[in-house]
């Protein structure tokens, strides 16, 4: 019923954000995503739903390339933001990854302040010409990140000392600070417990006005709740990839039935 | 039923009552309690090697602090030390030291007489085996420096010789001076009697934590203070060596090299090279400091780059240890925001690993510092007497030797004084290590994070 309800709104958004075409990736000799072709829409929220293992998070990290990190990981293909080929040699990972934030699974502020770790990103990314412009921007992420309320006296203490959910409302604050158009999402509530999990899934909905958000979450109750779009994921492929209403009501494939009604995964 | 279906010929139930403990349950609480035992065995024959090593090394070495002092007042002949009275400095310098030691014998044979002391020896000459060869050096700096002192009484406090300072701390006996060419049992009487008039007399001797290290037959001028300028020397080469290239090297190989043969080679042989024996590194050294770079013998500048080639591997190790300690959230936390590798590491990475190799860059200097066997083949280690060094490129590069150098060189000497002093010695050293093992420890308490 509250997904039913946003759908309502989403007709007109049809601009392709993101878009891969054959992408390939492969872990020293594992054969990890094989040949995903996706469109991701801008300014809505797009899940990927599957079993562990699929290679949904894989292929959320190629696009911020996160999996340059990883020696071994290879990625082929093509994948497209806003039409700029994001593999191409003269993109540099830096500056993609501030337009394309991320936030993980586990919730990682650094060790430092409250003030700290929002102001980390802007900083290094030469965002704010002075202190004024900083707490400005400060600020205006804690408020995007729904947790400025609960923050704002205490900005100094360290960031470590807030509770689960708090924390990973102040890495999603941390990764919309450097301004980005894209905001990868892996798994962010899976450590939280149901209450953190309803404020930060409220927050993801709130920020779809501005960003387009990518979130890979294990359970289909979220993506049916928070994603306008969902693409299930199989064994490396892209199985099937639509609105979520139709994949969750009327699958068209039948291993995207049998993981919906729990029949594998 | 029961009976019927299990093979169970006694017919008694299978599991026993829990009040009564069974025998194998038995057979195991047993073993545990060996092992335990043999654990509290372990760990208690540690503890007494521990204490019987501490007290040995205090009963021996606390001695060394102490020396015993001849005050007496010397009569500055003017006739021997200025003999054309116009107290020309470089005339006054002429006089030797030789020209100084019947003057000082003159005034101890006095005191000796003032005490009202029987004794045979009549004659000042006999006054020589009390007084350390060191009075008459004392005696004539002191004229050098203030040459109108010449003609006064002036009142001197000099070491006695070794042979008095054994006999009042027990290590000279009068049964065993029929061997003792330097000392005999008139002199023996005679520092009895001084000691009761209160001219002889023993109390704390900083020369010996201060001084500069003495000939053979002066054990009892040997301090261990210059040596210790040397160690500190060689530390500081060490620390601004090792901990800039063993911090850099191990960043890069834990954050930014590739894993491949290569890098695997070079990891398997940091790890041995931390087993190599010191004194390979010694050779190393003689080798390529000294016969090919031509730097200096016996300077504590080779003996920093010797033991910063020891201690590389440490540090090398111990950072990469704290390194790979931080979690990877950290840096994906870094990455994700934008940082590039390099801030990610001297921002989120190197601060938060800090306490760890701060430790493990301690524990490699306490190593290096306590490490001899180098220094043999590089020249520190023998009978070098320098005076303090008057500033860091002396220091660096004038013959200079190191603590345990230091200690080594006292225990081989014949002297069963310098015996002593080694204890002493190792007293200080061992001051120095537990000090800054402390220091490993409180940085690691002070700073260390948990996540």
């Amino acid at each position: 019923m509250y997904d039913t309800a946003k759908l309502g709104t989403d007709v007109n958004q049809n601009e392709t954000k993101i878009s891969a075409r054959n992408v390939q990736v492969y872990y020293g000799d594992t054969h990890a995503i094989k040949d995903v072709n996706v469109d991701i829409e801008a300014k809505s929220v797009t899940a990927f739903i599957g079993p562990s293992g699929c290679g949904k998070s894989t292929f959320l990290r190629c696009i911020n390339r996160m999996n340059d990190t990883i020696d071994v990981c290879r990625v082929e293909g093509d994948i497209q933001i806003d039409g700029e080929d994001i593999y191409d040699k003269r993109v540099d990972p830096v500056q993609l990854r501030a337009k394309v934030g991320m936030v993980f699974q586990k919730p990682n502020p650094f060790p430092k302040s409250i003030y700290d770790n929002i102001a980390y990103g802007p900083r290094i990314h030469g965002l704010a010409k002075n202190k004024a412009e900083l707490d400005e921007i400060v600020e205006k992420s804690l408020r995007r990140g729904a947790i400025w309320n609960e923050v704002k006296d205490r900005l100094h203490a360290p960031g470590t000392g807030l509770s689960g959910g708090q924390q990973q409302r102040l890495c999603i604050a941390r990764a919309v600070a450097t301004e980005p158009e894209v905001l990868l999402m892996d798994e962010p509530c899976s450590a939280l417990d149901p209450i953190a999990t309803a404020q930060v899934e409220e927050l993801i909905d709130e920020l779809r006005d501005q960003y387009s958000v990518v979130i890979v979450t294990h359970s289909m109750q979220q993506a049916a709740r928070v994603s306008q779009k969902t693409a299930f994921f199989h064994l490396g492929n892209l199985v099937e990839y639509g609105d979520t209403s139709q994949i969750f009501t009327n699958p068209k494939d039948e291993r995207t039935e049998s993981y919906i009604t729990g029949r594998i995964g | 039923m029961t009976d019927a279906s299990l093979p169970n010929t006694a017919g008694a139930p299978k599991s026993g009552s829990l009040h009564e403990v069974d025998a194998r349950t038995k057979k195991r609480n047993a073993a545990e309690k060996r092992f335990r035992m043999y654990g509290v065995a372990a760990i208690a024959t540690g503890i007494i090697f521990l204490l019987v090593l501490l007290f040995a090394i205090l009963s021996n070495g606390l001695g060394a602090f102490q020396q015993t002092f001849i005050s007496v007042p010397v009569y500055l002949d003017e006739a021997k030390l200025d003999k054309k009275g116009n107290r020309n400095i470089d005339d006054i310098k002429k006089v030797s030291t030789f020209g100084y030691n019947p003057l000082i014998q003159k005034a101890v044979l006095k005191a000796v007489e003032d005490a009202g002391i029987e004794t045979p020896l009549k004659k000042s000459k006999n006054m020589k085996a009390l007084i350390s060869a060191s009075a008459a050096a004392q005696v004539r700096q002191a004229v050098i420096d203030n040459p109108a002192l010449i003609g006064q009484t002036v009142e001197f406090r000099f070491l006695a010789s070794s042979r008095v300072d054994g006999y009042l701390k027990g290590r000279v006996h009068r049964e065993l001076l029929a061997r003792d060419k330097n000392i005999d049992a008139e002199h023996l009487d005679i520092v009895d009697g001084l000691k009761e008039v209160g001219v002889v007399k023993k109390s704390f001797n900083p020369a010996f934590i201060f001084g500069a290290d003495a000939s053979e037959s002066r054990a009892e001028q040997a301090g261990i203070g210059v040596s210790m300028i040397g160690s500190l020397f060689m530390m500081l080469v060490v620390l601004f060596l090792a901990l800039p290239i063993g911090v850099a090297a191990s960043i890069y190989l834990e954050e930014f090299a590739p894993k491949n043969r290569w890098t695997d080679l070079i990891e398997v042989n940091i790890s041995n090279l931390a087993a190599v024996p010191s004194i390979v590194f010694g050779i190393l050294g003689l080798a390529v400091f000294i016969q090919f770079m031509h730097l200096p013998q016996s300077a504590p500048l080779v003996g920093g780059l010797v033991l910063t080639l020891m201690t590389l591997p440490t540090i090398i190790i111990s950072t990469r240890a704290s390194l790979k300690a931080v979690p990877p959230s950290i840096r994906d936390a870094a990455l994700g925001v934008g940082a590039s590798k390099m801030q990610s590491v001297f921002h989120h990475v190197l601060p938060l690993a800090a306490p760890g190799i701060l430790t493990g860059t301690i524990i490699g200097l306490a190593q290096a510092l306590g490490e001899t066997a180098p220094l043999l083949l590089i020249g520190m280690v023998g009978y070098i007497a320098s005076n303090p060094p008057g500033g860091v490129v002396e220091g660096l590069m004038s013959p200079n030797s190191a603590m345990p150098a230091q200690i080594y060189e006292w225990a081989k000497r014949a002297d069963p004084a310098y015996y002593e002093r080694a204890w002493g010695g190792i007293i200080i050293l061992l001051i120095f290590l537990v000090s800054m093992n402390t220091l490993a420890v409180l940085l690691r308490r002070r700073f260390e994070r948990r996540w």
